[in-house]
């Protein structure tokens, strides 16, 4: 909360009315003549072109899904066919007016928006760009399969192939579509002509057009980004998340800065496509209350979003509608709302038998099909013949046919041969980058220099080790901490690459929950370090658009435990989309959690399971200044998604490991190399966070009260993890324990005993021991020691399952039969 | 209805049995009189017939496993059968725990960990994967290892701590022990001998082979062991004149089988001769336990036969009372009986006196060991000639009587002897009495 902005009791209690504006609905009223004033015959004709060519390209689908076969071509497609036939005047529409800086998202069902939208490029783009472009992609793979078969001499029908081919080859997932076919029918993109992933997640493209466009604005750089999305999917709560996060005030009042820099709206268009219909589900009338749509602008921001709702089936109302919409957005004024109002004629997938809806009511809107509808106004309008609107049905016709030939041919288009390169796939998970600067042209917009920031000069007092000279341990008052190294790290990568932006709740002025942001107020203006709304989807959905879009984003959820909230954006989108686009796309961006303690149950988990499980992610858990620190550089330099776990427990801890201290200069720690914290020879403890500290803690005690050395490695990241250093521990002591704050069952722990277990089964004297948390929900803090794993509870541990200790009491119950009788409960 | 079988009692003083092989497995069909398994006490063997008949449906106890005496060992029943409130708590059917009688290695238990104990040859070993590793490398002698792992496993440091002490062998011991093949092959020995060769190839005039103690063997060990070690022994050396005795066993070659009588031995003549003189020494007709006297009131005199299996020592009981003729005829049954194994534990204990006979063997002079918790034990030498003062020559038997100092003075055990010789001497007199 801006001290800038009062709330004011008296003001806030005041009696009155809060007003609407009318919501235009299909407004669209004018005549072909006037329309004549802004479309050329060519341009008429186009649209037909267009229109018709997604006609027949999901026409095509479609056969080779119920009857595998089209015009002649036999094919079996076993992989999803979402058609939006029906809908191809919405789609051109609005691929009419935008170009290849503005991005558009969409859905699973967005065949027809991605041909619309190349087709629209196309036609923008000189000859030589559209053929730079082809040739750069992909090392000019689909080009060169295209080219062969194109002997017209002409550039535009050439790139019309190239992305009839590039999708459908997708689609039929060969390694020649324009993600290799790893994205798929569901999923496909291609970001030279502005097309980004569509999503097969419903509303899933929202907060990630939210990032693109906030990339935008943060970045400055030109064009609009457009989220469609079905009616459907305006029931999801990243939905209204997105629509909430775009419109909220500070972007207008207080990104400017008292004019120091722009004030201007988020550049989104939020484009609904209102077929009437989630799968079944009737949005009008069953399963949403809105009537229209629209009206759910209306609640987000006094401009009601500008909506409007235009008809969906006439190409030319829809081109009226979104060229004023992009005329408000390029002008500052977003963001904004359509509604598009169309009908999907087909079925939601070759399976759908219609349950749900009349033959009648199918009927009526085949009767005004947007493409028999416009060609018949065009002839009558005279604008062209019928022979000339057959001319071009029998061109697309002749083109589709062949590029279904070419995309099934199993020599020109190759499936990936994970035989011959089972790395393949392998490759792609990860971009494993350095890279310093998402964007070296600029300047990193600052506040101030980084050495007169407040908290930069109080660092430089502090202890950078937590020991004096006598091996006395400093007071945590006067020591550099592990929230200092955090935001040493990150305060240096804000000054080093100008695409960085950092958001979360309660970040600015507070300087996020935990402090560790305290300083970045002062240093960075808003449209690169803001307060988001409590929009845990919108928050983790947007970073992963404003990767998409070619920027570098920490954002941060308070709590590990509110990764729940963005289940979605964490485990389908930030994890996927570098690997679905075949290695196209990085994805640098650091989500930090925070895990809690004292805070109950819903407050203090440890979740680095549930994101280690989810192939694409990295994920690490420091315990010291100098690895939080390193981890935090490695993360930020690197081109991949982290999950950043932190603990509350220790933010104020000194460095109590690294001779010499934390170091003022700049290193890294890499991912995946556990750290050997105390050299041992007859146990291993291996720990996973901030449990590193009372494992110490017991290695202390079996070494002065058993005489048994301890050695403690601390994973220091959990994905990706180099077991090398832990098999050659356990092949020196046989033992090992692993410890954590996670609840035991389904653990990262356990998934590494597995591991070890089978690395190095020959050396171990006992099956690696597991000591995380109880199966149960954490309890209040007075509690916690019956719950988290605890020092004497770790020798209980190693004494029970690893080597009984002569003289040890045990104090919990770890034996193998407690185990059983817990797992039968469930516990 | 499934049925329990148990370990049966052989004998009031058997505590345990060690089940040598299974003839039965988990599963196997079951006919009324089928062999289920063999066992052994400490030193006779014993077939256990089905009784009922059925599926074998659970076993409790793995070949080299110790049973104590009516814990259940197997369960026969109907296939499917619900089981479960018959499976002994505490313990399942692969892991019995090893037991203080399965440990015949205590010389290598380290004091601190009484409570372990090895596991016996042929027990399911359970080892660590590092344990085993170690002991394949340095040629750790396992069976001497006392295990302290979780479960009675074997870790590492057991290992190390037996390394110290100085056990190590061969690989293929430590194989074959991890394997559990030991008692098996024990019991095979007969039909397969084939012992282990050791420490082959350079030297041909070094080779050796390896061959286990027996169980037999373990317990006469460790009994004869106890024996020096706890007991004051000493030894007296003596002859007798054996003109009449050896005069009166020529009578009974010559006219006893005329006259029915059975095949009698100078032991059997000993034997009578010794039952007759004990009664008169309560201290040496006893056992000490504790510090305290078991005077017997019979002469229950142990006879020692030396068998394929090792020495055992029948009992004769009530020695006292029986005619020369019934003494005999129960000699030659309790050494038949001990040479094919077939002796109860019961007619094996309850001796209060062993005579142990060398004779035959030539032995002109031993020192036998008593047999505890006895208090002597009467070694009986050959015959040879001796030259009396007046130039005559007699057939001398010698006798040496090993007695526990701490229960028998000197004296008394020299006036045994005495007595006894000169009822030997006087053996038609005897026969009298």
């Amino acid at each position: 909360m801006p001290k800038s902005q009062y709330v004011d009791p008296g003001k806030v209690f005041q009696p009155g009315y809060l007003d609407f504006e009318s919501i235009p609905l299909c407004r669209y009223s004018k005549t072909l003549d006037e329309e004549k004033q802004i479309y050329s015959k060519e341009d008429f004709m186009r649209i037909y072109h267009d229109m018709r060519t997604i006609r027949e390209f999901e026409t095509m689908l479609n056969e080779i899904k119920v009857k595998s076969e089209y015009n002649g071509v036999q094919y079996n497609n076993p992989g999803p066919a979402h058609l939006s036939i029906g809908q191809e005047a919405s789609a051109v529409g609005q691929a009419y007016c935008l170009d290849i800086n503005d991005f558009t998202f969409g859905s699973h069902r967005s065949h027809g928006e991605i041909l619309a939208k190349g087709l629209s490029s196309i036609n923008k783009l000189e000859d030589k760009e559209v053929y730079d472009i082809m040739k750069e992609f992909l090392d000019g793979t689909i080009l060169n399969v295209v080219e062969k078969h194109n002997n017209t001499g002409n550039i535009k029908d050439l790139a019309k192939d190239f992305l009839l081919y590039g999708a459908l080859a997708e689609i039929f997932a060969r390694t020649t579509g324009f993600n290799k076919g790893l994205g798929g029918s569901m999923h496909a993109f291609f970001i030279p002509f502005g097309i980004l992933p569509n999503n097969a997640i419903v509303g899933g493209a929202a907060p990630i057009a939210l990032g693109a466009a906030l990339y935008k604005r943060s970045c400055h750089k030109k064009g609009i980004v457009v989220a469609n999305s079905g009616d459907g999917a305006t029931g999801r709560g990243p939905v209204l998340e997105s629509l909430n996060f775009a419109s909220m005030d500070q972007i207008t009042k207080l990104w400017g800065m008292d004019g120091k820099y722009s004030d201007e709206g988020m550049p989104i268009l939020f484009n609904v496509f209102n077929n009437f219909y989630g799968m079944g589900g009737q949005t009008m009338g069953e399963t949403m209350g809105y009537t229209n749509p629209v009206r759910l602008a209306a609640g987000f921001n006094p401009t009601q979003m500008h909506a409007e709702k235009v008809n969906g089936y006439d190409p030319l109302a829809v081109i009226d509608a979104t060229t004023r919409k992009k005329e408000l957005l390029v002008n500052g004024k977003g963001p904004a709302l359509l509604e598009v109002a169309t009908y999907r004629i087909s079925g939601h997938s070759p399976s759908d038998s219609s349950t749900y809806r009349t033959q009648e009511e199918i009927d009526a809107w085949k009767e005004v099909c947007p493409i028999a509808a416009y060609r018949k106004k065009m002839i009558e309008g005279g604008i062209a013949s019928e022979a000339e609107f057959d001319a071009i049905d029998e061109e697309i016709i002749g083109r589709t046919t062949k590029i279904i030939k070419l995309a099934i041919d199993d020599e020109i288009s190759p499936r990936m041969d994970l035989e011959k390169n089972p790395g393949m796939i392998s490759d792609i998970m990860y971009s494993n980058q350095h890279v310093k600067s998402m964007d070296p042209s600029r300047e990193p917009e600052v506040l101030m220099p980084k050495e007169e920031n407040p908290r930069v000069k109080q660092l430089a007092t502090k202890a950078r080790y937590a020991y004096d000279e006598k091996g006395q341990m400093l007071p945590k008052m006067k020591l550099f901490g592990l929230r200092d190294g955090l935001f040493e790290a990150i305060l240096d990568k804000f000054y080093e690459d100008p695409t960085t932006i950092a958001y979360g709740e309660d970040n600015r002025d507070w300087g996020g929950a935990f402090a560790v942001y305290r300083g970045l107020t002062e240093a960075l203006p808003y449209h690169r370090f803001f307060n988001a709304p409590i929009s845990e989807s919108a928050i983790v959905g947007s970073a992963v658009g404003y990767a998409i879009a070619g920027g570098r984003a920490i954002v941060e959820l308070m709590y590990a435990d509110f990764i729940g909230c963005a289940g979605d954006e964490i485990f389908n989108q930030l994890a996927k989309w570098q690997s679905m686009s075949a290695g196209i796309l990085k994805m640098p961006v650091v989500l930090r959690v925070s895990v809690g303690s004292k805070y109950g149950a819903q407050h203090s988990q440890d979740w680095t399971a549930l994101c280690s499980h989810i192939p694409g992610l990295k994920v690490c858990f420091p315990a010291t200044p100098y690895d939080a620190k390193g981890l935090m550089n490695a993360a930020l330099n690197g081109t991949d998604p982290v999950i950043f776990f932190e603990s509350q427990r220790i933010y104020d801890i000194g460095e109590q490991f690294h001779e010499g201290g934390v170091p003022t200069d700049y290193y890294e720690v890499e991912f995946g190399d556990p750290d050997i914290k105390r050299v041992g020879k007859d146990v291993t403890i291996l720990t996973i966070g901030a449990v590193l500290y009372r494992a110490l803690d017991a290695a202390k005690t079996l070494e002065e009260k058993y005489g048994i050395s301890a050695e403690v490695i601390d994973a220091r990241s959990m994905v990706p993890f180099n077991y090398e250093k832990v098999i050659e521990s356990v092949k020196k002591t046989g033992k090992i324990v692993i410890v954590g704050d996670a609840v035991d069952r389904g653990s990262i722990m356990r998934d590494m005993a597995s591991n070890i277990t089978e690395m190095c089964f020959d050396y171990l004297d006992a099956p690696p021991a597991v000591f995380g948390s109880r199966n149960w929900i954490t309890p209040a803090f007075e509690l916690e020691k019956y719950y988290f794993p605890q020092a004497d509870g770790i020798i209980d541990v190693i004494s029970e399952k690893l080597m009984p200790i002569p003289g040890h009491t045990t104090k919990y119950n770890e034996t193998e039969l407690e185990h059983i009788e817990r797992s039968k409960k469930g516990l | 209805m499934a049925n329990v079988v148990i370990m049966p009692r052989q004998g009031q003083s058997v505590e345990s049995c060690i089940i040598t092989t299974w003839q039965k497995q988990k599963g196997d069909k079951v006919a009324i009189g089928d062999v289920l398994f063999s066992y052994e006490t400490d030193k006779s063997a014993f077939d256990e017939t089905a009784q009922v008949e059925g599926t074998m449906l659970a076993i409790f106890a793995a070949e080299g496993d110790v049973v104590p005496c009516l814990d259940p060992v197997c369960v026969i029943g109907e296939e499917g059968e619900d089981i479960s409130a018959l499976i002994p708590a505490g313990g399942n059917s692969e892991e019995a725990a090893p037991t203080e009688e399965a440990a015949p290695a205590e010389e290598a238990a380290p004091a601190a960990e009484a409570v372990v104990t090895a596991p016996a040859a042929g027990d399911r070993v359970f080892i660590s994967p590092r344990a085993k590793l170690l002991a394949l490398k340095t040629g750790c002698d396992l069976s001497k290892v006392a295990p302290t792992g979780p479960h009675g496993r074997i870790i590492e440091r057991d290992v190390n701590k037996a390394l110290d002490a100085g056990f190590t062998t061969t690989t293929d011991k430590i194989e074959a022990f991890l394997a559990g093949q030991l008692i098996v092959e024990e019991v095979k020995e007969e039909a397969a001998p084939a012992p282990v060769a050791a420490a082959p190839a350079a030297d041909d005039l070094r080779a050796y082979t390896e061959e286990p103690f027996s169980n037999v063997r373990k317990v006469i060990a460790k009994s004869m062991h106890a024996s020096l070690s706890e007991m004051a022994q000493l030894t007296l050396n003596s002859s007798f004149d054996a003109t009449a005795l050896l005069e009166y066993r020529n009578k009974i070659k010559a006219a006893g089988e005329v006259m029915g009588m059975g095949k009698i031995t100078i032991n059997d003549m000993v034997l009578y001769a010794v039952s007759r003189v004990l009664p008169n020494y309560p201290e040496i007709n006893a056992n000490v336990v504790d510090n305290t006297f078991r005077k017997f009131k019979h002469a229950n005199v142990g006879m020692a036969v030396d068998t394929d299996r090792g020495l055992l020592v029948p009992v004769i009981f009530g020695a006292e009372k029986l005619t020369l003729a019934e003494l005999a005829a129960k000699t030659k049954e309790a050494a038949g009986k001990a040479r094919e194994g077939k002796l109860s534990p019961d007619e094996m204990s309850g001796g209060s006196f062993t005579v142990s006979n060398l004779g035959s063997m030539g032995v002109e002079s031993f020192t036998p060991v008593i047999n505890p918790p006895q208090t002597a034990i009467l070694g009986v030498c050959c015959t040879t000639n001796r030259v009396k003062a007046d130039g005559s020559v007699y057939p001398a038997m010698g006798l040496s009587l090993t007695f526990d100092h701490r229960a028998v003075d000197g004296a008394p055990a020299a006036k045994f002897l005495k007595e006894l010789c000169t009822a030997l001497e006087n053996f038609e007199l005897l026969l009298a009495k």
